[in-house]
Formats: structure tokens, C-alpha cells, sequence
């Protein structure tokens, strides 16, 4: 693929808002999973999350999905420099999954409970394609508009679509990114498959008992390298290449040996032209699942070999935010390798044998990294690894 | 320029037809599987055999889809809201993310390649065509299944009602077109149905849920573009309409300013049956399959604005 | 709770939570295997197990501790009715 310069990050994250409070709490490996305030938990056995905490910015006739995802897109935007007479033809990509289905489970809630209160107008916007027309509207953006849903990768796979329109020279300039407020279906969902740590996650940990869901928002701005060069834009990385993959194998399970997962990442490289031992960091999917954590190591080793990189899982600071994470994620990494700095794994005290790779426990790592990947896979077996190159 | 895109194949499956549990596989598909995921497997099933294409590896996935499974959802929620945490299906649960159409088709087809699970309101299954298009083109994927699927679950559909949705006709089904780039459907010997001669998407300044004030609009001149072609040589429009009438008059209206001074009739696929995202591909091959020397527009637009142009030739011009 | 009387339960499940074809549970015995992969089995998989799990803790009121190996239990309707059986009776 066509090199693509990231020029703006925006952030809303359990951190608070701001690209600034997510990476100040990444690099000092602070853990932001706490007990759940949005939703009822009563009797489940999972009771935690990472919560965006304090007011989110925005007007309450929006959802709290639509109001993250707008104060990140912001953001990335001013942070860009991207101003009005530039967004005309700017591609909005948004990567969703619960939409605003929080304040629809509330009114659901409340109906079936005997209410017989109106229809409440964000109701309107309670599904997932109601945040790119949020955005584009509110922020002008009337290029090519969309709404991916990967599950737990459409927060990769919109950076990934998004770079196809710059390379392919549909459009100069694109903010990509994803969203996801807490719900109850995700938190009862993943609690009914048994896939929640009652304490906050250890991704990579030899006694791991699975993942904290978590919610945010962000975006970035990709753009055209040399006109980004020419407007003097600073560039904080480069993606590079990307792979995405599609298991075939089961709606809920990864394949068994990280088949899919693999391919993803060797892809990446292809079409970077990028060999395998000059990636230096791997934001991992690194859910803390048992299964999860064990076939995503095992599919690093054959495309990385064993020890190949430095590893980390963010989710063990910030939860795993759904849609967001691929994003989210993707900034992390952006900024690993623009800062020189790796963010640790938080709650890692004893490395599972069965993982080969220095996982960065607990304390961030400074470490010159050239290039950077991050992955992510989704339910039905959706694997995005993204190739990030730091900016020359 | 780019590959050229072939129309290989065409599934379409909705309510009314009589035959879809003989497109699942077995047990597991026929208990495990949603409605709207049976009837979206039994449309690329369907797509595929028409297109005499095994299923391969490389096999891209793009559905396109305006609610997902709802249906589902509301059965999952309503577990809980009856009988507590022990009311919650594990087995629900992956059908509440909206790619579950996308995820079982691929499964059930092993497609291995990129899959994308495409949402928006009104013009997903097109978007979903014009995306696959723009890979195949782009020589980023070889072959894919490209439409849609919805089915309208009751609870939404009142819940939008009530706070004063326009009316639209809406209906359960699922749709596929088989694209492939051009000189490989050649090579392997393929039916051609058609060609997508350029595809394009960008959005019509309008606030949510409204429509726009301006009959100005860049995907169907993007598009034509793409084609190497003039308004002039556009024969035949399927638009979007499905019962929306300020949506529809302004279809009208950005259809007619984009290929003017030519004003030609439109048609919608979507009337008087419903409209689902797996129509998109019904429209395309439809509009392969009436062949001639004009191309056809099968155009869709959204309150909200976004907008979406695909350009289709028949398999005459497409031997040129 | 007689291992015979969970069966009659498991059964039931299989048509309510698992969407098995009403007409299926009538062929089943005792000997059937349960898991996908076994021999005349009913192809149930990881999911399906949660979801029976979920079911059988909600009818019988025992905790399926997940990080326990139930798969020694889950090989056929004799196992798991046992199991469930001698952990309601000891309950």
C-alpha cells in the first residue's frame, strides 16, 4: 500500500479527555478499571470497567457514544490543522458497535418496567451509523462517509479503509477512528460467556482470568505525505501497511493456531515491503482472555519469532473498549514510537511461560522503535493488524 | 484505471422465498443461526453457485446493513429484563454485534479474506457494492461478495415511528453480487452478467436525519469519472425510493441535476415489496442484466446525506 | 435429584436454549455424546457449552466453576446427568 502520515490524534479515554491524560496515564502504567457507575450490576459476577470518568463535554440530547466520538474527532481535527475550506472533501470512517445503545437499553429498560414515557429523541441516533452523520455534519465533512463494524476491530479497520482512500487519491485528507460507550449488552454479553476478570485484567499474566471492558473514543487524521509535507504539517507516524483477515472458523473462538491472525500480520509486512525483524513493538489484541492472549502470542512467534519484539497490552490499563480499542490502540502505538517510549503491561506479575516475548510488565520501557504494529481481532474472526513507521 | 470489475453472480433471498433452509448446510446452521443470518448465508450461497465460483481462501466479504440483527439483540436484552442474569443466551450474544451477518457468511462459504460489515441508513448495500468495488479495481482484492442484508425487527421499527421517523417500506432479506476483477472471471471461464463501470460515495451536506437543502451532489460525477463517461451516456436510474417522500423528492432532484439536461425515469426495486440492504445487489444485476449500449445508475441516498453512485454496464458493452 | 430426572431437563434445555429440533430430543439416549467432533454426537461446541452451562445453572441452582476442566463431564448426557446430580444432591 500507499504510505499514509497520521497528522492529528484525538482521545477521549478512561484517562479523561485529551490526547495529553491517555498518554500520561499509558506511560505510567496506571490502571483505570474501576467499579461500573453508568449501568446496574446487581449479580454478575464481573462488576468493573474502564469509565470515561467526570461529565463528557456535549449536549445531552446527543448519546454519550455520540459526545465522546465528537470531542475526539475535534481533536485529531485542530490538532491536524485541518480547517474548514479542508474538510469538504475529507473522508469521515467510523468504527462502531454499540452506538448509542446505552440510553436505548434505558428507555428499553424503563418500557418493559411499566413506563409509558415518550420516545426520547437520542434514540434516533441509538445505532452505530448515527456517529459518522453526527460528526460529518457537526464538523463539515462531506467526503466519502462510513461505518464499519469489525466487532472488537473496527477501530483498526477504519484507519485501515481510510488509508485506501488517500492512497488511492479519492481524497487528500481522512479522519478515521472509532467508538464505544459502555452498554449492557456488551457488559452482560461478555459476562454470560464467561469472559470477565471480577478484578481488573492481566493480559499476559500466567493466572489471567479474562478481560474489563472499558469505553472512549479516537481518531486521527491521515493524510496524503506529500501534501502534508508541503503544508508543513507534523507528522507523527506513518501507516504504512495493513492486513485484514477473516478466520472462517467460529463467531465467538479465534482459530486454534492464530491462522488468521498471522496471515494479518505477514500481510501488513507485504504490503510494506517491511521484513519481520525490523518491527520493534507490538501493541497486542491482548484481551487477558486464557485463549486469546496463549493463539496471539503463538501467532507472533511464527510471523516475529520468539522473543522478536517488545510486546505490550494496553487493554490493561484502559479495558477493553470495543470498538474504540482499535484506535485507541493505534494512537498508543503512534505515539510508542514517536515518543521513544513503550507502554507496559499494568498488572503483570508472572509472565505465562507459554508467551515468548517480553511483555513490558508494569513499568513503560524507553526504546527506539523504527517500526510498530498493532493488533486487533474481532468476534466472527476479524483480525486487523495495522504497520505503523516512525516519521522520518 | 485500474482492474475492471465483473458481475459474476447474483443471490437474493427475502421472506417470501420458498427455499432457504435447502441453502444451509446442517444442524448446527439451522438451529444456531439467526433468521437474518440464514437468510444472508443462503443469498451468498446462492451468489456463488450462480457465479460457479468455489469457495476460496481469498474470498472478500461486504455486507452492508442498516440495523444488523436486532431481532436477536431485543431477544438477548429481553432474556435479562425476564429472568435475570440467567436469562442470557451466550449463544445470542455474538448476534448483537452487526457484523454476525458478515462473520456466518464467511464461515459458511470459508472466505478468508477481507470482510467488512458496512452500516448506515437507506444506502448501505449499496456502499457495500461500491466499496468492493473500489478493492477490485484497486487490485487490493481478487473476488468478493458484495450486498446487504436486513430484517425490520417490530420493536425498532415502532420505537422509530414514535419519534417520528419518516414512513419507509421496509423488509427482511439478504442480497449478493459475485465481483471479480475482470480478466479473472475470463480466465476461469466465467458468465459475465455485467461490469461495474465506476463507483463512488461522498456525502450531501444534511443535518441527522434530515435531508439536504441542495440538489448538488459529487458521487454520481465521481463516478462517472471513474467510468470514463458522460451524463449522456446514462440510460436507465435505480434509485433508493422506498415510501419517504421528502427523501425520495430529493433523490429526484440530485439525480436530475447530476445528469441533466438529461432527465430520464427512475425505478426502485424497493417498492411495492420493501426495502432491504440486500436490494442493492438485486438492482445492480438487474441492471446488468437489461444489457444495451447505455450505462445504468443505481443510485441510493440517505437523510443524513450519504449518498452513493454505482454505474453498471451490461455483458454487450462489456465484451468491447 | 435422580441422574434419569436431569436428563429429562438437559433435554428440554436442548430444545429451549440450544434450538435443537423438538423431534431430536426424542432419539436421544443416556450414551449420547455431546461433544462436536465425537461420533454420533449432537455437535455441541464451546459456545453451546456455555450456553448449557448458563442453563443449568439457572435450573438446578449450582455454580459451573469455569475454571474448573468440565469437559470430563460434558462427554455425554450419562456424565453430565451424573454430575449435575451428585452436585444437587450434595447441595
Amino acid at each position: 500500500m500507499k504510505p499514509v502520515a497520521i497528522t492529528g490524534l484525538g482521545v477521549v479515554s478512561p484517562f479523561g479527555a485529551g490526547v495529553k491524560a491517555f498518554w500520561e496515564g499509558l506511560s505510567s502504567g496506571v490502571c483505570a478499571i474501576r467499579p461500573i457507575t453508568l449501568i446496574d450490576t446487581e449479580g454478575f459476577r464481573c462488576r468493573i470497567a474502564a469509565e470515561v470518568p467526570g461529565p463528557i463535554a456535549g449536549s445531552a440530547r446527543r448519546s454519550r457514544a455520540d459526545r465522546l466520538a465528537l470531542a475526539a474527532a475535534r481533536e485529531a481535527l485542530d490538532d491536524a490543522g485541518v480547517d474548514r475550506g479542508d474538510r469538504e472533501d475529507a473522508a469521515v470512517i467510523v468504527g462502531a458497535v454499540g452506538g448509542g445503545m446505552l440510553e436505548a437499553e434505558a428507555w428499553h429498560w424503563r418500557r418493559m418496567r411499566g413506563s409509558t414515557e415518550p420516545v426520547p429523541r437520542p434514540l434516533a441516533s441509538s445505532f452505530p451509523s448515527a456517529h459518522a452523520d453526527v460528526i460529518g455534519s457537526t464538523l463539515g465533512l462531506t467526503g466519502p462517509r462510513e461505518t464499519v463494524v469489525t466487532a472488537c476491530s473496527s477501530g483498526a479497520a477504519s484507519l485501515a479503509m481510510a488509508a485506501d482512500l488517500v492512497g488511492d487519491g479519492v481524497v487528500p485528507v481522512a479522519l478515521a477512528g472509532g467508538v464505544d460507550a459502555l452498554t449492557r449488552i456488551c457488559f452482560m454479553g461478555f459476562n454470560a460467556l464467561r469472559l470477565l476478570d471480577a478484578a481488573p485484567c492481566r493480559p499476559f499474566d500466567r493466572d489471567r482470568r479474562g478481560m474489563s471492558i472499558g469505553e472512549g473514543a479516537a481518531f486521527v487524521v491521515l493524510e496524503d505525505p506529500a501534501r502534508a509535507r508541503a503544508r508543513g504539517a507534523r507528522v507523527y507516524a506513518e501507516l504504512v501497511g495493513y492486513g485484514m483477515t477473516g478466520d472462517a472458523f467460529h463467531v465467538t473462538s479465534p482459530h486454534p493456531e492464530g491462522e488468521g491472525m498471522a496471515r494479518a500480520m505477514r500481510i501488513a509486512l507485504q504490503g510494506a515491503g517491511v521484513a519481520a525483524a525490523s518491527v520493534g513493538y507490538a501493541n497486542a489484541h491482548g484481551t487477558a482472555t486464557a485463549q486469546n492472549d496463549r493463539i496471539e502470542a503463538r501467532a507472533m512467534r511464527d510471523v516475529f519469532g520468539e522473543g522478536g519484539l517488545l510486546v505490550s497490552s494496553t487493554k490493561s490499563m484502559i479495558g477493553h473498549t470495543m470498538a474504540a480499542a482499535g484506535t485507541l490502540e493505534a494512537v498508543a502505538t503512534v505515539l510508542a514510537v514517536s515518543s521513544e517510549l513503550v507502554p507496559p503491561t499494568a498488572q503483570l506479575e508472572t509472565p505465562d511461560p507459554e508467551i515468548p516475548f517480553d511483555c513490558v510488565p508494569r513499568v513503560a520501557r524507553e526504546a527506539t522503535v523504527e517500526f510498530a504494529i498493532s493488533n486487533s481481532f474481532g468476534f466472527g474472526g476479524q483480525n486487523v493488524t495495522l504497520l505503523f513507521k516512525r516519521a522520518a | 484505471m485500474g482492474q475492471r470489475v465483473a458481475i459474476t453472480g447474483v443471490g437474493v433471498v427475502d421472506e417470501r422465498t420458498p427455499d432457504v433452509a435447502t441453502w444451509l448446510a446442517d444442524e448446527s446452521e439451522a438451529r444456531r443461526l439467526s433468521r437474518i443470518c440464514q437468510l444472508t448465508v443462503a443469498a451468498g450461497r446462492r451468489a456463488l453457485a450462480d457465479a460457479g465460483l468455489d469457495a476460496h481462501g481469498g474470498l472478500a466479504v461486504m455486507v452492508g446493513t442498516e440495523f444488523g440483527d436486532m431481532v436477536s439483540t431485543i431477544s438477548f436484552v429481553d432474556g435479562y429484563l425476564g429472568r435475570g442474569p440467567g436469562g442470557l443466551s451466550a449463544l445470542l450474544f455474538p448476534h448483537t454485534v452487526m457484523n454476525t451477518m458478515a462473520a456466518t457468511t464467511a464461515i459458511a462459504v470459508s472466505a478468508k479474506g477481507l470482510s467488512l460489515t458496512l452500516s448506515a441508513l437507506t444506502v448501505a448495500g449499496e456502499l457495500a457494492i461500491a466499496r468492493a468495488a473500489s478493492a477490485i479495481r484497486a487490485g487490493r482484492v481478487g473476488a468478493c461478495l458484495a450486498g446487504g442484508a436486513d430484517e425490520p425487527a417490530p420493536l425498532v421499527m415502532s420505537a422509530l415511528r414514535e419519534a417520528g421517523a419518516a414512513p419507509e417500506l421496509r423488509a427482511a432479506g439478504a442480497g449478493f453480487v459475485v465481483l471479480e476483477t475482470f480478466d479473472g472471471a475470463r480466465e476461469r471461464g466465467a458468465r459475465i452478467l455485467g461490469e461495474i463501470a465506476g463507483a463512488a460515495w461522498r456525502a450531501v451536506p444534511a443535518r441527522p436525519h434530515r435531508i439536504g437543502s441542495t440538489a448538488s451532489s459529487r458521487a454520481i460525477a465521481a463516478a462517472l469519472t471513474e467510468a470514463g463517461a458522460s451524463a449522456a451516456e446514462v440510460g436507465r436510474v435505480y434509485t433508493s425510493a422506498n415510501g419517504d417522500g421528502p427523501r425520495e423528492e430529493w433523490e429526484r432532484a440530485l439525480v436530475d441535476a447530476a445528469l441533466a439536461p438529461h432527465r430520464l425515469t427512475h425505478r426502485s426495486l424497493s417498492v411495492p415489496t420493501g426495502r432491504h440492504s440486500g436490494l442493492a445487489a438485486h438492482s445492480v444485476a438487474t441492471a446488468a442484466s437489461e444489457g444495451g449500449d447505455k450505462l445504468a445508475l443505481v443510485h441510493a441516498v440517505a437523510r443524513g446525506g450519504n449518498q452513493v453512485a454505482i454505474l453498471v454496464r451490461g455483458p454487450d458493452g462489456s465484451d468491447s | 435429584m435422580e441422574p434419569k430426572e436431569v436428563f429429562d431437563e438437559l433435554k428440554t434445555m436442548l430444545v429451549s436454549r440450544l434450538k435443537f429440533d423438538p423431534r431430536r430430543a426424542v432419539d436421544l439416549t443416556l450414551e449420547t455424546a455431546l461433544p462436536k467432533g465425537v461420533e454420533d454426537s449432537i455437535g455441541l461446541d464451546s459456545l453451546d457449552f456455555i450456553e448449557l452451562s448458563i442453563a443449568i445453572e439457572e435450573r438446578f441452582g449450582i455454580a459451573m466453576d469455569e475454571s474448573a476442566d468440565l469437559a470430563p463431564h460434558f462427554a455425554s448426557f450419562d456424565t453430565l446427568s451424573r454430575y449435575i446430580a451428585s452436585r444437587t444432591t450434595r447441595a
